[in-house]
């Protein structure tokens, strides 16, 4: 079943376009990593799915529904946007009850099981406004999570944590997708995206310009055998005699893209000491994911 | 029902330990005290000397040591004041959310935002009413330990019925200031339109029009402007149900369908 499916969505504001004929599906249980740089449209495509803004054309269907003003699916989804806010006198449970009493809940335990799962047991009682960046953002996702919904919307939910954080919530994002939650999730860190999503879409100037698995994003990333010799020159030439695709690279090494050196990079050192010409390196260069990303959006511009 | 209710419970908890909570408090309550310091240097000959400008100030209010002349400057402190106070309340409970961040977190929730913003209207009704018995309250005590003498018999009940109708009237006509909140996303908008609305109240009233300006007429029917009360009509108290009938749905229609960027 697809939990989000938008067909053709297109946002203006003025003249610039923040969504551009948007089309994206995603699965039940998935993780739907979103990324873009900052201004890309990420949160608008998030406000968008959360009925806060209303899209010039095009479709939003949410658990197969239409998402029109009368949509009343709401506590099955969870969401945080942009950077998390709270009332700044009350607690960190004050906060909670709010959203407990606004999503119509009748469990209080809940209230209680959310701050201990995301770690907040010690400030439960603490103001808000004395809270750190990381302790707020958990407090967001907290307020997120509270009601177990199915389908949760999250905009940059790492922002703020330290790397202690970031590894629980990517662990926490993983457990509820197990359960079989379907999770949206933006951000501008391709690294952290590929960590938890199943499947990745890339967004530019309100466009999807690409849209792929986390294989195949692996595939997908540049990868060469990169050498160094005394005479690479000569050594070009050898390795070239020999089939191998070798060119020289403006930092004078030797950059070499057969596959068949990519799984045996021993034969290019053996075959250079028979050619007299040791090499000082052999390195395998993997492209990494924000090369791979500035990559793809200068190449769609 | 059960709905609203839940949001009135929410909002009531946002408001638990909002600081400006006292301050409205604290503002609202210096007129009962000022009326107080009037009763005592008119009680006080030797301070009626001493203070000069507040001794002319109260001679030029023609204002008595009796209930009569209290409650009735508690009326127009209702009528004048309650227009800056009130909307003091009203941008606070709208505005907050946009300056605290949390708007958007009420905008995609089971609750609608209908009933969410019918909770803070809510609110602010009782907020204002509160106040507005509070200030008579406060003006009780003063007055009682002050010892006035006695009201005369049937004085009181339309003194009272002024003050509570002035209080609906001023309550009434802060109702569009959630507009400005929402429109503005913050206080500053609306703390600008109350601004606005008082000055142009006074310029308004003072050119014998203020029966027709919605923000001048809970000042004229307070008396604070003395035979103009009289002018006021039918037509003025429906220009004021009117204006705030439509900021009320203003409030409502712009909260539903505008984008939400913020």
């Amino acid at each position: 079943m697809e939990i989000i499916k938008t067909t053709s969505l297109t946002k203006h504001f003025g003249t610039t376009p923040a969504s551009d004929n948007l089309s994206i599906h995603v699965k039940e249980g998935e993780i739907y990593g979103f990324l873009g740089l900052n201004g890309a449209g990420k949160t608008t495509l998030i406000r968008m799915l959360l009925g806060m803004i209303k899209p010039d054309q095009g479709d939003i269907h949410l658990f197969g529904k239409k998402l029109t003003p009368q949509f009343d699916q709401w506590n099955d989804i969870g969401y945080l946007v942009e950077t998390p806010y709270a009332y700044p006198n009350l607690s960190v449970i004050e906060n909670l009850k709010i959203y407990y009493k606004l999503r119509q809940l009748n469990n209080p335990a809940l209230i209680d099981a959310i701050i201990h799962k995301l770690k907040l047991t010690p400030y439960k009682d603490k103001k808000a406004k004395v809270l750190s960046l990381g302790n707020q953002q958990r407090l967001g996702l907290a307020k997120a999570l509270m009601h177990q919904p199915k389908l949760l919307i999250l905009d940059e939910p790492i922002n703020g944590l330290d790397p202690e954080g970031i590894v629980e919530v990517r662990e926490l994002l993983r457990d509820l997708a197990n359960q079989g939650s379907t999770i949206f999730l933006s951000s501008h860190i391709l690294g952290e995206i590929s960590k938890v999503a199943n499947r990745i879409g890339i967004i530019h100037e309100g466009k999807l310009v690409k849209e792929l698995t986390t294989n195949e994003l692996t595939d997908q990333l540049i990868k060469k055998i990169l050498v160094a010799t005394n005479n690479n020159a000569k050594a070009v030439q050898e390795l070239t005699a020999s089939g191998y695709k070798a060119v020289l690279t403006e930092e004078d090494e030797i950059a070499i893209t057969n596959k068949e050196a990519l799984s045996n990079p021993e034969e290019i050192s053996k075959l250079l000491v028979e050619r007299n010409l040791p090499p000082k390196q052999v390195y395998q260069f993997t492209e990494d994911l924000e090369m791979y990303f500035l990559r793809t959006i200068r190449h769609k511009a | 029902m059960k709905q609203q209710l839940h949001a009135i419970q929410a909002e009531f908890l946002k408001n638990r330990y909002a600081n400006i909570l006292w301050a409205t408090f604290i503002a609202f309550g210096l007129a009962p005290i000022m009326g107080g310091v009037f009763i005592l240097i008119i009680q006080d000959p030797e301070a009626l000397a001493k203070t000069g400008g507040l001794a002319a100030k109260t001679q030029a209010m023609n204002f008595e040591a009796n209930w009569k002349s209290y409650i009735g400057l508690l009326t127009q402190a209702v009528g004048v004041g309650g227009v800056m106070v009130f909307g003091f309340v009203a941008s606070w409970i709208f505005g907050r959310e946009y300056s605290e961040g949390t708007a958007k977190d009420l905008l995609s929730l089971p609750t609608s935002r209908t009933k969410i913003l019918n909770a803070k209207f809510m609110v602010y009704v009782l907020w204002c009413f509160v106040l507005s018995v509070s200030n008579l309250l406060l003006g009780l005590l003063i007055g009682l330990f002050l010892q006035l003498p006695a009201p005369e018999a049937g004085i009181l009940s339309p003194l009272l019925s002024d003050y509570f109708i002035t209080t609906l009237l001023t309550v009434l006509i802060g109702v569009p200031i959630a507009f400005f909140a929402i429109w503005g996303k913050g206080y500053l908008a609306p703390l600008g339109f109350v601004a606005l609305t008082l000055v142009f109240s006074q310029i308004i009233a003072a050119t014998g029009y203020g029966s027709y300006f919605p923000w001048s007429i809970p000042g004229l029917y307070s008396g604070s402007g003395g035979e103009y009360k009289m002018l006021l009509d039918s037509w003025s108290y429906t220009i004021l149900i009117l204006t705030s009938l439509a900021g009320y749905l203003a409030t409502i229609f712009y909260w539903k369908n505008a984008d939400q960027t913020k």
